[in-house]
């Protein structure tokens, strides 16, 4: 029985025994369980979490703009029709809202409720880009409006229930030591310790940070690999990856129109206009003879940035790309949004099941803590932590989590084959071996059983410490159940 | 390294007042002027470069002084303070003290040392460690520019708030000795809530706060952000400007000599601010502090003439003038005598201001604690001390600065108070109260062991112990659930889950209370140190303060005494001149008075602001109106 089914046998058993009581978190709950993994974006006011957001969608759907934008946590979630839901704060049904798009993005008319009575928008899209995921956008945490910040906390920290989102993406421009207090507050709040399974930080805005030199991404990179490193991050996230934002939106958004304006421009002489290109009042204002109205000019700034216009220009007047669609997919690749996609896949897709159970399980464990005067919910306690414990899945990610707390001590080596084989950069077997992905079954295989041997090793030396023979056990689990379903491919 | 030309009419004035002190016999008022001649010409005016990490702060530096000297990056951040003025020479100086392992350095092990001007960016910055066995305090530099050459003083301060940046100690203690800070902010988005919270402390540390919107070039909204910013600030009722640059731009410019493009860049609108506005204020006070000087000393030359001649003049009321004379000395000499009516106001005024000041620090620690407990109560310490600390030394720094800010400004009551015992002019100004922060340097929180990392990896091992058996051989490491359970596969699992829960429930609580009485240990020996160490400062800074007090107004005291004593005795020597002599003593006198009374006058006709800043200011006016909007 896969985890999944255990945690709906389990909440369905759950329902049953709780049926007198206010069961709407396990209804809430077994919803959660078959719809896609939860993603909630959050970081500090303006670090782009709209936009990110739409560039995850490959659609503008979330507004932004120059000053704090979004004050409503907002949920997009794919469905068959179009629709928009509010749900006011004081618990009365949610009412469905009208809607406009400016230039994309939706704007919700809240019919004369003020955003502060407004618990959440759920927006529901029929799109690609929102199948395996819902995303969750949500108000900056630093905001200066008091009523803002509090609801972003309140969605990420929420005092009396678990936190909504399944995984979560934190944005920031640059690591303030208030980004590590956000992150630190989003942890599972029935443990002690911040979970780093299931949070990846974000350097959001890496265009910005060389200050639109060209060579800013590689900049940013760097950067992100030192943060990552940083003991401090580690123990709150997987991973640091950059994304230039803006150029991932606009490079999932481009139009036929935008591709023929930069086309114009960079036909223009390079050393005419030089002096324009220097500031984006510059740019703008720019002499009448320069192709483009200055109007044109301003609405390209808006959609690329001064570092979108100047890497365009670049590809352009080298070759490099020759139509619209070689220049969206450049800039989607050099914004850092494949990589970042890829990481979502292998880090949270592929692990959704396990994480909803886990949710699932946590759910029912609240419930059955808060009503113990129903005769069930000691065995269900039980129940729960029979599968918690026999799961091999949980025990990974607990694992992991330990390691990356640096609560386990070895040789850094042996640290980090500890979290490839626990699947920290990816679940599939080639991935948490660390060989090249085309290698045949028999290969895999071999290449289990040679680790596993390391492990074992490792697991009997009588100098290994506690901890480590603990963490060995379960590398070992995992490698002879990878060993398992390659020799009996009809189970997998 | 008085080069500037801004005060040579004040101090040809004050060269004037000494000459004549000297002429009358008054070297003590000679000394005073003497004195003044060095300040005037060299105004050294510090202005604090300040905020967040990555705003900008060094490139905005740099390209004031044209000049890479404070490094830029897009990743390492400036480290340690970095002090630009004016030097004939490009050189530089690192301030180093040897690393101690804690242990605050012994006295004077302080060293100022030459260091080659390409090796500023390896000394200033995070990377730092040219030699591990120093720890660098400091970075000074001077060079030719003719902005610094007026006495402006350039501080560039680690951002506050990065990851690996130093807590935000250093900026608040160079802001509280600072005569103007520029908050730095980049046009990426308007003021965050941190940002708004240290632009409130800093406008309480500093009486001039300019705000700088920085990277306008690469930001096409900066207008709207600057619109947004501004509203921020009125709405807080801070009545501070916001002047937009672009660093890139302004060194782009000067590597084209382009002036448009200088101008596009906001900069000449800075500059004027800093020398027009900023280091105008600061040499208009000085220069007025000297023109009372001199008037005053030149109230007192004249005195024993005036005397002369009026006794001279007038013989028949020669003895009422002799009488009133008579009561003025009396007058002075109580006022020098130590049963003073000024001494027992200062000596009150010290004793009720000690006592004050250590009740205000009391005040302010014991709300730290309070403040402290709650949030230890409320958290376990193993996840919150790597936070709980940064807040614990911000906060007692920020107490400890704001404490000494309340010093100063009693104590020049107190100054004031003493004054009008002497008519209430020529009151001691520059107090000797210093940065506090160093004495905090020494000062560390030193949490047990319990709140490091090995505890962690105890607490793990703790419950791996109970958990440990057959196949399932381990427990929660303490990522996924609240319950870790050792399921033993003899006992039924039930059994076995129901007691490994039970215990490590009662261990779980067990160990946070042990951790949050740890964390408050440690949080109280570090609040009784930096009590210890503070109020030992504080009493010391009283002390040097009392003593500075009392100096200068004995010395006012005893120059008054000497003054009423030579006019008395020029009235009496008057009186008994012969009537043969008199006609030659009034022409003498005339002609004596008349030149002091011509150096009185030329002092207090003296410019407000020197001819040559305001030429340098009026523009000035004109943009910044013109840049409002």
């Amino acid at each position: 029985m896969s985890l999944v089914d255990q945690a709906r046998a389990v909440l369905l058993d759950a329902q049953t025994a709780f049926a007198g009581t206010d069961a709407s978190a396990l209804d809430e709950a077994l919803k959660r369980l078959d719809g896609p993994l939860r993603v909630a974006i959050a970081g500090k006011v303006k670090a782009g979490k709209s936009t990110l957001l739409n560039a995850l969608v490959g659609e503008r759907l979330a507004p932004t703009d120059t000053g704090e934008c979004t004050k409503i946590v907002t949920w997009y979630q794919d469905g068959h029709t179009y629709q928009v839901l509010v749900h006011p704060r004081d618990g009365s049904d949610a009412v469905q809202a009208r809607f406009h798009r400016d230039e994309g993005a939706i704007e919700v008319d809240l019919a004369g409720l003020d955003s502060d009575h407004v618990d959440r928008i759920d927006v529901t899209w029929p799109s690609s880009g929102l199948r395996k995921l819902t995303l969750i956008d949500t108000p900056g945490v630093d905001s200066l409006s008091e009523g803002i910040a509090t609801k972003a906390f309140e969605f990420l920290d929420p005092e009396d229930n678990d936190t909504p989102a399944d995984a979560v993406l934190y944005l920031m421009k640059h690591i303030h030591s208030s980004d590590l207090r956000l992150l630190e507050a989003f942890h599972d709040d029935s443990v002690s310790q911040p979970n780093p399974v299931n949070a990846v930080a974000v350097l959001s805005r890496a265009d910005e940070i060389g200050a639109g030199r060209l060579d800013s991404m590689a900049s940013a990179r760097r950067i992100a690999k030192r943060y990552g490193q940083d003991g401090r991050m580690k123990r709150l996230v997987q991973v640091v990856v950059p994304v230039a934002g803006l150029l991932a939106e606009t490079g999932e958004t481009l139009t036929e129109w935008e591709f023929k304006a930069l086309r114009e421009l960079g036909n223009a002489p390079a050393k005419e206009l030089e002096p324009y290109l220097l500031s984006a009042d510059r740019f703008v204002e720019a002499r009448p003879e320069t192709p483009l109205t200055s109007l044109e000019r301003e609405q390209l700034l808006g959609r690329f940035g001064l570092f979108g216009i100047r890497l365009s220009l670049a590809l352009l007047r080298r070759n490099v790309v020759d139509s619209s669609v070689e220049l969206a997919d450049e800039l989607v690749s050099r914004s850092g949004l494949v990589e970042l996609q890829t990481l979502l896949t292998t880090l949270f897709v592929d692990r959704a099941d396990v994480l909803k159970a886990r949710s699932a399980l946590l759910a029912v464990e609240r419930m059955c803590n808060e009503h113990g005067e129903v005769p069930e919910s000691s065995e269900l306690l039980l129940t729960i932590e029979r599968i918690m414990a026999g799961a091999h899945p949980f025990n990974e990610l607990s694992t992991l989590a330990a390691v990356r707390s640096g609560w386990i001590k070895a040789k850094e080596a042996d640290l980090a084959d500890l979290e490839r084989v626990l699947g920290a950069s990816g679940t599939a077997p080639w991935q948490r071996l660390g060989i090249d992905e085309s290698t045949p079954p028999d290969g895999i295989t071999s290449a289990a059983i040679e680790q596993l041997g390391r492990w074992q090793r490792l697991a009997e030396n009588p100098f290994t410490t506690h901890d480590l023979v603990t963490s060995s056990r379960v590398v070992i689990r995992t490698l002879e159940e990878m060993i398992t379903s390659a020799t009996t491919p009809a189970n997998s | 390294m008085s080069t500037s030309a801004v005060n040579d009419d004040v101090r040809a004035c004050l060269e004037l007042g000494v000459q004549a002190a000297e002429a009358y016999k008054r070297p003590d008022l000679g000394d005073r002027l003497h004195h003044l001649v060095g300040q005037v010409g060299d105004p050294d005016v510090q202005v604090v470069v300040v905020g967040e990490f990555k705003q900008g702060k060094s490139s905005l530096i740099n390209a004031l002084v044209n000049a890479k000297i404070c490094p830029v990056d897009d990743d390492i951040a400036t480290a340690v303070p970095t002090v630009l003025r004016h030097g004939e020479e490009k050189q530089a100086w690192a301030v180093v003290s040897p690393v101690t392992d804690g242990a605050p350095p012994p006295e004077g092990s302080e060293e100022r040392r030459a260091i080659p001007f390409d090796q500023v960016p390896a000394y200033a910055t995070e990377l730092g460690g040219v030699d591990h066995t120093l720890h660098i305090k400091g970075v000074e530099i001077e060079l030719p520019r003719k902005l610094l050459s007026e006495g402006l003083v350039l501080v560039d301060t680690p951002g506050v708030g990065g990851l690996g940046s130093a807590h935000a100690t250093a900026a608040l203690g160079a802001l509280s000795v600072a005569d103007a800070a520029l908050f730095v902010s980049d046009a990426s988005q308007e003021y965050t809530r941190a940002e708004m919270d240290f632009l409130a402390q800093a406008q309480d540390l500093c009486s001039t706060v300019v705000c700088i919107m920085t990277k306008t070039d690469f930001y096409p909204a900066w207008r709207r952000v600057l619109e947004i910013n501004t509203g921020h600030l009125n709405r807080l009722g801070f009545n501070i400007p916001i002047l937009p640059v672009s660093s890139m731009l302004r060194a782009e410019a000067v590597r084209r000599n382009d002036r448009e493009l200088n101008r596009e860049s906001g900069f000449p609108e800075l500059v004027r601010s800093l020398t027009g506005e900023i280091v105008a204020g600061a040499n208009a006070r000085e220069r007025e502090r000297a023109k009372i000087t001199i008037v005053n000393v030149c109230d007192q030359l004249s005195g024993q003439f005036e005397a002369e001649l009026a006794a001279l003049n007038d013989p028949e009321r020669a003895n009422e003038l002799l009488e009133r004379l008579e009561e003025a000395k009396r007058k002075s000499d109580t006022l020098r005598s130590q049963v003073a009516k000024w001494s027992t106001t200062l000596n009150d005024g010290v004793g009720d201001l000690t006592s004050d000041i250590e009740f205000d620090f009391r005040q302010r620690m014991r709300s730290i604690t309070q403040e402290g407990d709650a949030a230890i109560e409320n958290s376990d310490p193993l996840d919150t001390w790597a936070e709980f600390e940064p807040w614990l030394v911000n906060r007692v720094s920020h107490e400890v600065v704001s404490n000494y800010r309340y010093m100063t400004e009693r104590a020049s009551a107190l100054s004031a108070d003493v004054g009008t015992h002497f008519g209430g002019d020529e009151l001691l100004e520059d107090l000797e109260i210093h940065n506090p922060t160093s004495v905090l340097e020494g000062v560390s929180v030193e949490p047990s062991m319990d709140l490091t990392e090995t505890t962690a990896g105890k607490k793990g091992l703790t419950v791996l112990k109970g958990s440990y058996s057959g196949m399932l051989m381990f427990g929660v490491l303490g990522g996924m659930v609240a319950v870790a359970a050792p399921v033993l596969p003899f006992v039924a699992p039930a059994v076995g889950a129901m007691m490994g829960r039970g215990a490590l429930k009662d261990e779980k609580v067990r160990q946070i209370a042990k951790r949050r009485a740890e964390a408050r240990n440690s949080m109280r020996r570090y609040c009784d140190e930096v009590s210890f160490q503070v109020t030992k400062d504080s009493r010391d800074t009283m002390r040097r303060v009392q003593r500075q007090l009392r100096d200068h107004y004995s010395t006012r005291a005893e120059e008054l005494h000497k003054s009423t004593t030579e006019n008395l005795k020029a009235a009496q020597e008057a009186a008994k001149v012969g009537v043969a002599e008199k006609a030659g003593r009034l022409r003498d006198i005339e002609a004596e008075l008349g030149r002091i009374r011509g150096l009185r006058t030329r002092a207090a006709e003296l410019p407000a602001i020197s001819p040559t800043a305001q030429a340098a200011a009026q523009p000035a006016a004109a943009a910044a109106g013109g840049s409002g909007a």
